[in-house]
């Protein structure tokens, strides 16, 4: 018995408003503060890798389509390099800079995933929009990681790192399986859950 | 290096080209494999968006041929057909319809009347693997050999650290094992939707994933991305101890094609074939591995510790060796019951063509047992060795080309 999609949605909600609000601690305080206890220094980025693992299962259990199975293992993938790389950076088993770039090249990837995974117009119903807005957001956030590739310890690249997350979060708690937005939905897209 | 490696990653990533938001197939009556006692008059699909009928939109075939549907029509989410009436047998149901948003959804199932129904992978129409599943699968054995076999080697050869040469070995092995897996998956998935890749985009996998490969690609992936992350664990925190749970947990969802293939589902199988098939090949990779491991990381990363890793390595190919023979010839004799089978069927042939190139393996690996480890063993090396190594470890790879060709074929009977 599976869970709705929804559920899972905002399960992975929580995970990256916790990121995103660990990020943005690390902004108001600085990274210099924030990695007075060690362990901080691997929060998000541990996050971001267990966030990945994570969406594995809901790859192979959520088969009704190649191209849905196909997007949430893509997912599953940058996460898991995202995080992976920003471990090994933090732990300095990585040392180039240059190597941030992956996150960067994540973000585009998954925001890429988001445009081909929906195929219907905006005020489709709430998960078009929300799959367009995601897209969106992930493309223009890519922005982020690459500013902080050229300077480290930009305070406002960091900043509009973190608010990402949370914004991506927002989206997610917004997630309903099939449910109207600005009071719109097609009616090609069925009666609404609620 | 690097650089490059993490452009391969990235665009090996990309290529999964994903999406969403159609019709789903939420239920079908009969449902999926399910045996019913009388003919049904009506098959129904009920999905989660509204869809319209097209021509041809439900076709059903028998065990001979397609059978015509009578009429086909929609009621919201419901598409029904119905029936002419049925007699004892397996059916395919193949359908394809419009959902909301413009797009076709593609899909099919099976059922049985007073009868067992079919696998999907095995419905009407579907041809059984092709040449391209054949490399795939190859290229899953190679994966394997490089994750489960490098982890082997670091730990059962090895013993003591190793450069980051050995991670990056086997971290390919991993995400190759994970992505190679998927493709997999998708080739069968496309041979039993019998559809063009551009529909198998909009195909529902639901009904492939129901069978036991399904199941086993479902247990697989899940195992192989937690042995990735146990390796990356044990890569960045210096913690080699996690190599342990990441390799006997390779090992042991390595287990997966053994409870899926003909060990598990032909004529004659039983746990000790299952068994016999999983040590057939865990020693497969475990030799494979260990000798890419041998080749690329040690010899040319540590000098000092070739003669003595050679010595180790030596002791458990033979192990390997041994447990591949005894293991292959029980389930060769298990698939082919009579000998001629060996000449007279297909099976036969690619069988015999891989006793052919294991006996040039073993013979290769038999000359550096009597001419190299006697040498080692006076505290010498020959000259060339390494050459000599990387041409076993080919012949160990087209090894594991046959075997693919051969998991993939039918045994006779």
């Amino acid at each position: 018995m599976q869970p709705p999609a929804e559920h899972v949605h905002w399960l992975f909600a929580t995970g990256f408003l916790i990121l995103g609000l660990c990020l943005l601690a690390e902004a108001v305080v600085g990274t210099e503060v924030w990695r007075r206890r060690a362990w901080r220094a691997y929060l998000w980025p541990g996050l971001a890798f267990t966030l990945g693992l994570f969406m594995w299962p809901v790859m192979v259990f959520f088969t009704s389509s190649t191209l849905h199975m196909l997007a949430h293992g893509a997912w599953a993938e940058v996460l898991m390099l995202a995080g992976a790389v920003e471990l090994a950076l933090v732990r300095g088993k990585l040392q180039s800079r240059w190597w941030s770039l992956a996150t960067s090249a994540a973000f585009v990837i998954s925001g890429a995933a988001f445009f081909v995974h929906e195929q219907n117009a905006w005020l489709y119903q709430r998960s078009a929009f929300l799959h367009h807005a995601l897209g969106w957001t992930m493309l223009g956030a890519a922005v982020f990681p690459l500013a902080r590739s050229f300077r480290p310890r930009s305070q406002a690249a960091l900043a509009g790192f973190a608010l990402t997350f949370v914004l991506v979060a927002v989206f997610l708690y917004s997630d309903r399986d099939t449910a109207s937005i600005f009071g719109h939905i097609s009616p090609q897209a069925g009666a609404p859950h609620r | 290096m690097r650089r490059l490696l993490l452009l391969g990653g990235l665009a090996a990533l990309a290529l999964p080209a994903p999406a969403f938001a159609h019709a789903t197939l939420e239920q079908t009556s009969p449902g999926f494999r399910a045996r019913v006692e009388t003919s049904p008059r009506v098959v129904t699909f009920k999905f989660d968006q509204y869809v319209v009928a097209l021509p041809g939109s439900v076709q059903l075939f028998s065990a001979t041929g397609p059978i015509s549907v009578r009429r086909v029509w929609t009621n919201r989410r419901l598409l029904e057909a119905s029936l002419p009436r049925l007699h004892k047998g397996a059916y395919t149901v193949r359908w394809h319809a419009m959902s909301g948003d413009g797009h076709v959804v593609w899909g099919v199932f099976t059922f049985g009347v007073r009868a067992r129904a079919p696998a999907p992978t095995e419905a009407y129409g579907a041809s059984g693997p092709t040449r391209t599943e054949d490399v795939v699968r190859w290229l899953y054995f190679l994966s394997l050999a490089l994750l489960v076999g490098g982890l082997g080697f670091r730990l059962l050869v090895a013993r003591r650290p190793l450069p980051r040469r050995f991670y990056v070995v086997t971290a390919i092995g991993a995400a190759a094992t994970l992505n190679v897996g998927i493709a997999a998956f998708i080739l069968r998935s496309e041979d039993a939707l019998q559809l063009p890749f551009g529909r198998l985009l909009y195909g529902d996998l639901t009904p492939i994933a129901r069978t036991r490969f399904g199941t086993a690609f479902i247990v697989m992936t899940l195992g192989f991305a937690l042995v990735t992350g146990l390796l990356f664990l044990s890569w960045v925190s210096d913690r080699e101890a996690l190599l342990w749970p990441a390799f006997l947990l390779g090992l042991a969802f390595a287990s997966g094609l053994s409870l899926s293939g003909h060990s598990a589902a032909d004529r004659g199988s039983s746990w000790k074939s299952e068994l016999a098939d999983w040590a057939h090949l865990s020693a497969a990779c475990l030799w494979i591995g260990g000798l890419v491991q041998l080749v690329a990381v040690v010899w040319p990363l540590l000098p000092e510790l070739r003669r003595a890793a050679f010595l180790a390595f030596s002791r458990l190919a033979t192990v390997c060796v041994g447990v591949l023979l005894l293991a292959g010839t029980y389930l060769s004799v298990l698939r082919l019951p009579r000998l001629s089978d060996l000449w007279t069927s297909g099976y036969g042939h690619i069988l015999l063509v891989k006793i052919g190139l294991v006996a040039l393996a073993l013979a290769w690996g038999g000359l550096h047992r009597v001419l190299a480890v006697p040498a080692a063993e006076r505290g010498g090396l020959l000259p060339r060795l390494r050459a000599s190594l990387v041409g076993e470890s080919m012949v160990g790879m087209t090894v594991l080309l046959v075997a693919a060709i051969l998991v993939n074929a039918k045994p006779p009977g």
